[in-house]
């Protein structure tokens, strides 16, 4: 661990379980719940909860538990879990070559009705079409649409209807090998997809037409494991920021617009792809910092900015790789006086060395929840998922 | 230089063949390091898939193509035509086989002797992808076919714990 950086990577809570390498971990966009998957063909819920005293301003504790651990009956692998941004429910990617989509019954005495995820959780769909492994599954900022990709080269796009129906509205095949990821735009439907022929798509739709690849971003000099969006910040939280401190230039209208990609490669690196143009993405930015694959990226909104830089703050941006190591950076993207393809400021801001032990680090993922900002969760071949709070170094 | 994982890789326990030498020790008190003749010992048996000769036999692989370094192995396999189409599933054999008898924190990669293979970049990508090396072990078939050309590997070369 770098002692010189300005936050440390601190751990919170050691979630094992799995009885085989876990690939992928998600945190619930509205519930306090954490869901992992492994090659055991299970995913595994876990609930959390946080007491924190606000007169002491003290740091908060946390308390995680496994809540259960669904078989799945896929038949293979479980490679990815993602949640609906309702919450409600939960899609799995299998070696299977199938998605299964999932809900938890409610449990009929809880009081308030809130659903907490300690029912019972059952298969409500299965989606078939792929014809071999299924690698990663994702919803649109909005949950009507999921993406869903594959080895057999195609992203397929499914509409989400009620009662677990879905209908296939677009096949897409423009990858030459193998789809490693897929990942929606923060708040457009624009679909980003990554791949094995080392690069990444864009795809929007044409109204009157089909689904269709606008963009091919190339660069990365292998397989493109993962893929992040920045995230949008809008104008209220910028403005009950407090943390933001005085003085510092921001440009609130920036801030909403503004939009970036990070993918993390076998390559070692890390690259940010910038918005030029409405349809135009460039790689303006190659981060190092791994030195073997790096197999999983997430940005977040992040806590507050650990330095003042002139421009607007990105958030922050974790990668996680077969070194072992987590690292997180801070963006900001430039004044708006400079040119449109000047990169964001980036800044290493946290480090964190066999973050599983001797084993490889197959995804870290941010709580996307307000007030859970500075929580990362991995998940790693020891079979365990980690949760760790980025807190300022003293 | 994707490194693959053990467990999803080791399959069904009954696959792994304890060591009956195995010590408790702490990993920390080991110090004796591994050297390219303990790896080669490892995999010098394997069967050909197309042959009834070991790799040893055909010139696969050799002691010098095998490079140690700081918790991680290198193998360098010679393809015995340059249009083998078996190269990727020797390379899974040799990764197989080093992934049980190796310690955990070694990361191996694999390669092609270069300039040996017409598909070299696809061939040393496939193997060195754990996310496809993963689904291939789970693939009943090809498994099967690896546990045959890994049926003698014991003869020769210890796990080494």
């Amino acid at each position: 661990m770098n002692i010189d950086l300005p936050y440390t990577i601190q751990p919170i809570s050691e979630l094992p379980g799995h009885e085989d390498r876990a690939w992928h971990v998600a945190w619930n966009p509205t519930k306090p719940l954490l869901a992992s998957c492994s090659a055991d063909k299970t995913v595994r819920i876990y609930a959390y909860s946080s007491t924190s005293n606000e007169e002491s301003k003290s740091i908060p504790t946390y308390a995680f538990k496994t809540l259960t651990s669904i078989p799945t009956g896929h038949a293979k692998t479980v490679r990815a879990v993602a949640w609906a941004p309702s919450g409600e429910t939960l899609a799995t990617a299998s070696f299977d070559s199938n998605i299964g989509i999932w809900e938890c019954e409610k449990v009929d005495d809880m009081e308030n009705g809130e659903n907490d995820g300690s029912g019972e959780w059952e298969c409500i769909s299965t989606l078939e079409g792929h014809e071999t492994e299924c690698k990663s599954v994702a919803y649109s900022s909005t949950g009507t649409l999921l993406a869903s990709c594959s080895r057999d080269k195609t992203v397929w796009i499914w509409e989400v209807h009620p009662d677990g129906e879905f209908e296939t509205i677009s096949v897409l095949m423009e990858h030459s090998q193998d789809v490693k990821c897929v990942a929606w735009h923060p708040s457009e439907e624009i679909l980003a997809s990554a791949s094995y022929d080392d690069t990444i798509k864009l795809y929007i739709e044409d109204p009157s037409d089909d689904w269709f690849c606008f963009s091919t971003l190339s660069g990365h000099t292998s397989t493109v494991w993962s893929l992040a969006w920045s995230p949008v910040f809008d104008s209220s939280e910028e403005c009950t920021s407090s943390t933001h401190g005085s003085g510092g230039p921001h440009s609130h209208s920036h801030a909403t617009t503004a939009s970036y990609l990070a993918s993390a490669s076998d390559d070692t690196t890390i690259r940010i792809w910038k918005r030029i143009a409405e349809h135009k993405w460039e790689c303006v930015l190659v981060l190092g910092g791994h030195e073997r694959s790096v197999y999983s990226v997430s940005w977040c909104r992040g806590v507050r900015p650990a330095f003042t830089e002139e421009g607007t703050y990105l958030g922050w941006l974790a990668s996680a790789s077969g070194d072992g190591k987590v690292l997180v950076w801070e963006l900001w993207d430039p004044p708006s006086s400079s040119a449109i393809s000047t990169p964001p400021r980036h800044k290493l801001i946290a480090s964190l060395s066999s973050a599983h032990g001797v084993h490889d680090v197959n995804s870290v993922v941010w709580n996307p929840r307000s007030g859970f900002e500075d929580l990362l969760a991995t998940t790693g071949d020891d079979g365990c998922t980690r949760v760790w709070r980025i807190t300022p170094s003293s | 230089k994707a490194a693959a994982g053990r467990q999803s890789d080791l399959l069904a326990h009954s696959l792994w063949i304890n060591d009956s030498s195995s010590s408790s020790e702490d990993e920390a008190e080991e110090v004796e390091a591994i050297d390219q003749d303990e790896i080669f010992d490892l995999i010098r048996s394997i069967y050909d898939p197309e042959h009834p000769n070991t790799l040893e036999e055909l010139r696969v692989v050799s002691a010098p193509q095998v490079t140690v370094g700081t918790n991680r192995i290198t193998v360098e396999f010679t393809p015995t035509v340059p249009h083998c189409g078996m190269s990727t599933l020797i390379g899974l054999c040799i990764r197989v086989r080093l992934l049980r008898s190796l310690p955990e924190r070694y990361k191996i990669d694999i390669f092609v002797k270069p300039g040996s293979h017409q598909s070299e970049n696809a061939v040393n990508k496939q193997l060195n992808d754990k996310e496809r090396v993963a689904a291939a072990l789970e693939n009943p078939v090809l498994l099967d076919t690896v546990e045959q050309c890994l049926a003698n590997v014991g003869s020769r070369g210890a796990i080494i714990v």
